[in-house]
């Protein structure tokens, strides 16, 4: 127990039930730091609570009650952190808290059911989960806002169990267990009216997969057909590194953007869409110099570090929000510092993996048992790996493409759709540039477009002499592969193959099967 | 009712897809060219010097080798095309036309260029971008994708004419082939059809999976027999079903719903009549490309349309079908793991049956049905449930 990286039994603070037995000591300052910011996590809780709007949301809202497991989330995710990874980490959760809080507020205030500010609902513009959100980068006056964000994805993050009651539901109505549990559970919130409702209009789009597009049909129906609100579904092109996709591509941008005009009466931006691309290159920029460093034997923003900041920066925030850039650069001091300082993150640096695959929703904290239990260094995983394209900051016509390109190349679905090359043979490339001895393949089993490359994978990995460790699981669903199923299948491998004890014993097997 | 005097020809040429009618066509000199989906325009594919042979696994026992590479997860019908590709059970073929069209599909084509499965030397394949949405935006992306992934290989590699004469001519012979399966297919709107559901739909399969223009004099003579053909006094039938959903290649799926006293009086599934066999109206006013890629892509059925008037196009296609055809009920069916139409097939039974009132068997299905006692079963019920609601003077 103290100051210094490994020095805590973390295994020790596990109990049966939802939380832990106690906080972690990370000695007298990271302590008081972390203390220091989980008073500033529950400081934005009660601020969102105090609006009388938001309390009948949580009495209207079965999802709701998740977000009072806010804080624990985000000691699950800083878990053995000391230093200035226990900082960039705060600096990332902390604000896609705020930003989270934000989302539900103005959801909430639009809500036909709960606020019905109808001035207000005239200016929202609703987006999907899974998609970029550059449509919205030249409409200042606009809110672009995703029900299904809180209602299910951030849930799952908070809460293991979230999203089970809406795939029951979902399967109830006649939907087969085998499909992704994500689209099968935001479909399982539609039907079961859990929604928010507000908005001028909706933009769907063909997001990561066939799931996703097929579950978009079942929310447009009630969305549009019963509540009246207008969907546009953006159908991007799937192999999005075909040339001749590209002017496809652009005239869907184009018409998404008139029919955003039309439906809100607002126009197109172009100051302002410019000023947005200008932060999403510095983002861009960013991430690529975190990805330079995790190449080196001495990485700083990586594993839980990266994965989540970057989904919500590059596709949610994707340049609307100047606070992110600030943490960008905030972050990347951080980082420079500690690498100069060569910066250990655990103890002992035993193996570097890259995450491939569709991570767990419901383990979302896996990469930073996977550092603290093994010593394995997820130094980038999958969804991290989006474009770092630069996109033009003056030039309207190259800016419908460059906002295509980025839908095309939304999170996810950059590595899903575009044919095996994407998926499969950048794989073996990234091993290379990352000096990469292990690959973590996340198997997402009702994913099937990851399912159709198994075999390949794996005899890929074989001739390459890559160690592969397959991690089953079924996404947001827990009942399926536990957290503890998943832990197994790495323990299994590292046991048998590699012939290895762990870092912390104490970890390798826990009791959070009842945990948030 | 007496055999029709050619189903034992069609049926033993879907036995196999390397079939005679195939191996005739080239051994006069023509291509093959293979593809796995409705949304490929098939009379590009029938361009003179080379027919079309959409790929089917008959007969297809296990799947264990392709489960390897695919996974138990994916879709029967892929992972028993992967499985009688690694067999060798299409080398026949010269190209792959593919389209992304579901994920699996794709991957199931991707294994089978990876795995190096087809052995011809000037063998290649082509991966198509079809739109998801019907609008003039997909339309010039449909054209385009058909110039760059169709014809363009076709004319350089083969020295395929793909003028639009050519073009032309090849939708005329398509038509001739759509005219007779519909005339074929009118006389199961009679009370006491003169063909079954299951010989309607042998002759159906044949016309995807063999060169168009070696069937058609069988075909005309089927319709020539069928016109003097008299159905049995008694007829067997309970209860009349429109069968919609997903991929059906197997020629036992109907039979089996038949067997259970359900006439199959119409067919909207991949591999059906509808909208496969609908003719293409050309006209001289804009060329012949634009249109076929129109009419596919304003009459597709596919699932993965995603705008919601496609959407809900997709569920008065079938209401209509019922209504012409005369159906009591609908079989609404997925290949198991199909993920379009599993969320086709949920929504599409909810909507047919509460605001359309038809009553609906909604059932996922194993690639190859033999004799699958659980679907026997859920189809005799079905019957069962449809005949009680006509004798209780309810129903639809």
């Amino acid at each position: 127990m103290g100051k210094k990286v490994g020095s805590e039994k973390l295994g020790s603070l596990y109990t049966t039930g939802r939380v832990r037995r106690r906080r972690e000591w990370r000695g007298v300052r990271d302590t008081l730091y972390d203390y220091w910011r989980w008073l500033h996590i529950m400081g934005i809780l009660t601020k969102f609570i105090v609006k009388p709007r938001n309390i009948k949301a949580f009495f209207r809202y079965r999802w709701m009650a998740n977000y009072l497991a806010a804080p624990m989330m985000v000691d699950r995710h800083t878990q053995g952190l000391r230093g200035p990874q226990l900082r960039i980490a705060h600096t990332e959760f902390d604000l896609v808290m705020e930003d989270i809080a934000k989302l539900l507020d103005n959801l909430f205030r639009g809500d036909r059911k709960i606020g019905n500010d109808e001035e207000f609902s005239k200016k929202v513009v609703l987006m999907d989960e899974n998609e970029m959100t550059a449509v919205m980068m030249g409409f200042p006056t606009l809110k672009g806002l995703s029900r299904e964000t809180p209602a299910v994805y951030v849930s799952v993050l908070l809460n293991q169990y979230a999203a089970c009651h809406y795939i029951d539901v979902a399967q109830e109505f006649g939907l087969p267990g085998d499909v992704c549990p994500m689209p099968e559970a935001e479909a399982g919130v539609s039907i079961d009216d859990d929604f928010p409702v507000l908005g001028a209009c909706a933009i769907q789009c063909n997001t990561t997969c066939d799931g996703s597009l097929m579950g978009n049909g079942v929310i447009s129906k009630r969305l549009e057909l019963e509540d009246g609100v207008p969907c546009f579904q953006l159908a991007a092109p799937l192999r999005h590194r075909q040339e001749d996709v590209q002017e496809y591509a652009a005239q869907e941008i184009r018409n998404a953007i008139r029919f955003i005009e039309e439906h809100t009466g607002e126009k197109w931006d172009w100051d302002y869409y410019f000023e947005c691309a200008k932060r999403v290159n510095e983002s861009t920029r960013h991430r690529m110099e975190w990805l330079e460093m995790n190449k080196t034997d001495y990485p700083q923003v990586f594993g839980s570090n990266l994965a989540l900041y970057t989904e919500t920066n590059y596709m949610a925030i994707c340049g609307k929000v100047p606070e992110f850039v600030e943490a960008d650069r905030k972050i990347s001091a951080i980082a420079e510092k500690a690498y100069k300082k060569k910066n250990m993150v655990v103890k002992e640096y035993r193996h570097r993996a890259i995450i491939w695959g569709v991570q767990s929703h419901f383990y979302f904290d896996f990469l930073i048992w996977l550092q603290n239990c093994w010593g394995i260094l997820p130094l980038t995983d999958m969804l991290s790996m989006v474009s770092t394209k630069m996109i033009s900051e003056d030039d309207r016509e190259q800016a419908i493409y460059d906002m295509a390109w980025l839908t095309e190349n939304m999170i996810m679905r950059n590595r899903t759709h575009g044919g095996y090359k994407v998926l499969l043979d950048e794989l073996w490339e990234f091993c290379e540039e990352f000096r990469a001895d292990t690959v973590i393949l996340w198997e997402h089993i009702s994913c099937k477009a990851l399912d159709g490359m198994h075999g390949q994978f794996e005899e890929k990995a074989r001739e390459k002499g890559i160690h592969l460790i397959w991690v089953d699981h079924d996404l947001f669903d827990p009942r399926v592969i536990s957290r503890q199923g998943i832990r197994d299948q790495v323990n299994r491998y590292m046991r048998t193959v590699f012939r290895e004890e762990p870092l912390d014993p104490t970890l390798e097997v826990l009791t959070d099967e009842h945990s948030w | 009712m007496k055999d029709l005097k050619h189903l034992y020809f069609f049926e033993k040429l879907l036995e196999d897809a390397h079939n005679d009618l195939v191996r005739q066509a080239q051994a006069e000199g023509r291509r093959c060219a293979a593809t796995v989906c409705e949304n490929i325009p098939e009379p590009l594919l029938n361009l003179p010097g080379v027919f079309s042979v959409r790929l089917r696994a008959p007969r297809t026992g296990t799947t264990e080798m392709a489960g390897y590479y695919l996974t138990s997860f994916l879709c029967e019908y892929t992972k028993a095309l992967l499985e009688r590709a690694m067999e060798g059970g299409y080398n026949f073929a010269d190209c792959m036309i593919a389209p992304d069209g579901c994920s699996m599909l794709n991957r199931c084509v991707e294994n089978m260029e990876l795995l190096k499965t087809m052995q011809k030397e000037v063998f290649f394949y082509e991966y198509m971008e079809i739109p998801m949405k019907a609008d003039d935006n997909g339309l010039n992306l449909y054209v385009l994708q058909c110039r760059n992934h169709i014809l363009k290989p076709l004319a350089e590699r083969f020295g395929i004419d793909v003028s639009d004469a050519a073009i032309r001519s090849a939708v005329e012979e398509h038509n001739r082939v759509c005219r007779l399966i519909r005339q074929i297919g009118e006389y199961r709107k009679e009370e006491n059809p003169r063909i079954t559901g299951y010989e309607f739909h042998i002759l159906t399969l044949a016309t995807y999976t063999a060169p168009k223009d070696l069937l058609v004099n069988r075909l005309e003579e089927t319709l020539e027999e069928l016109k003097t053909r008299r159905p049995d006094a008694k007829k067997p039938w309970r209860a009349r079903v429109v069968v919609a959903g997903s991929e059906a290649d197997d020629v036992d799926f109907i039979r089996l719903i038949e067997e259970c006293g359900a006439y199959v009086c119409a067919d909207r599934f991949c591999y059906g009549s509808f909208p496969g066999r609908d003719e293409i109206c050309l006209t001289n006013e804009e060329d012949a490309l634009t249109q076929i890629c129109r009419q596919y892509m304003y009459g597709g059925q596919c699932a993965r349309y995603m705008n919601q008037a496609k959407i809900q196009e997709r569920r008065s296609y079938v209401d209509r079908l019922a209504r012409e055809y005369h159906a009591d009920g609908i079989i609404y069916e997925q290949m198991k793991f199909c993920d379009p139409w599993a969320y086709e097939r949920m929504v599409g039974t909810q909507v047919l049956r509460e605001e359309y009132h038809y009553p609906v068997l909604s059932v996922d299905r194993p690639y190859a049905v033999g004799n699958s006692g659980q679907l026997r079963t859920r189809v005799q019920a079905f019957v069962e449930s449809v005949e009680l609601k006509k004798l209780q003077g309810g129903g639809r």
